[in-house]
């Protein structure tokens, strides 16, 4: 179908309409099985009848914003992007379901866990060591708390963005400046300290 | 173009979570979109994508924003096998 045909078959009643919602729901479930393959072995028998209810909703979601489709991708790309974005939610909401923020963050400051690592070289050891006591300090030193517990719990500790603002009641887009702005922040602040981020991953990369 | 289809699904920790923000901060600049702002054209751009075009000069913003957030990537790369499966 063109983008059109979908438009006109989605926004109308009948014989139309039904099939055109019974086409979408094929190719959303279609697109979810194979993006979301690996989350099947995670998820485990619970997977198939997840992807159901994702598509459903995505569904309603697509009929409720029809009006917001511009027509610059497919309109198929469109929905997808739409059911994805359900999808990955949930999952990662359920994947973090016992990710604590309060537990996190140890008092007085935060720690830089890294694996341990045979490395030999006990100069390239030492290098090391100091340009993760230059970022741990830096981060204790210029971010605000609110932006420490954000940049560790995202930059360090993995964290998704959407399970992280739920935590801290705010949203996507309110989390990733205030993690943009701790950003610039450090930056800023090694560059008066005469301190090259450059030089600083040398470090991890000699 | 960042190679996408090679990158992981999720950003590796190869040398461990600092080296990984020192890359990020190297990575940082004065004007990054919002999460919004890349998912309002995230379709448009998996799919120059898929097609084998070069989105970056059209989505510079785009393109930044998805090297810079993990969430936002795993969706793009979600949708990008998507648009291939069909």
């Amino acid at each position: 179908m063109t983008n059109e045909e979908w438009i006109g078959h989605l926004s109308a009643s009948g014989a139309g309409h039904e099939t055109a919602i019974g086409e979408l729901r094929t190719a959303i479930l279609r697109g979810l099985r194979a993006s979301l393959a690996g989350w099947s072995r995670r998820v485990g028998r619970e997977f198939d009848s997840l992807v159901e209810d994702f598509a459903q909703e995505a569904i309603l979601k697509i009929l409720d914003n029809l009006d917001s489709f511009r027509s610059e991708s497919k309109f198929t790309t469109w929905a997808m992007k739409i059911a994805i974005r359900i999808a990955l939610t949930e999952l990662r909401r359920k994947r973090w379901q016992n990710f604590s923020l309060d537990q996190m963050v140890e008092t007085g400051g935060i720690t830089l866990p890294e694996k341990k690592r045979d490395w030999s070289d006990p100069e390239v050891n030492a290098e090391r060591k100091d340009a993760i006591a230059i970022v741990f300090n830096l981060i204790n030193e210029a971010l605000t708390e609110k932006q420490r517990k954000a940049i560790m719990a995202v930059g360090v500790k993995g964290v998704p963005l959407d399970v992280l603002a739920e935590r801290m009641k705010t949203n996507r887009n309110a989390l990733y400046k205030l993690i943009h702005d701790a950003r610039l922040k450090l930056k800023a602040a090694m560059e008066e300290r005469g301190l090259s981020v450059g030089d600083l991953l040398a470090a991890f990369d000699g | 173009m960042i190679s996408w289809i090679a990158r992981p699904m999720v950003r590796a920790r190869m040398s461990g979570p600092s080296r990984e923000m020192l890359a990020m901060l190297q990575k940082t600049e004065e004007h990054e979109c919002s999460c919004d702002d890349a998912y309002a054209l995230l379709d448009l751009y998996a799919e120059m994508v898929a097609k084998g075009e070069d989105p970056s000069p059209l989505m510079p913003l785009v393109e930044r924003h998805l090297d810079m957030c993990d969430t936002c990537r795993e969706e793009f790369q979600a949708l990008l096998i998507a648009i291939k499966s069909s």
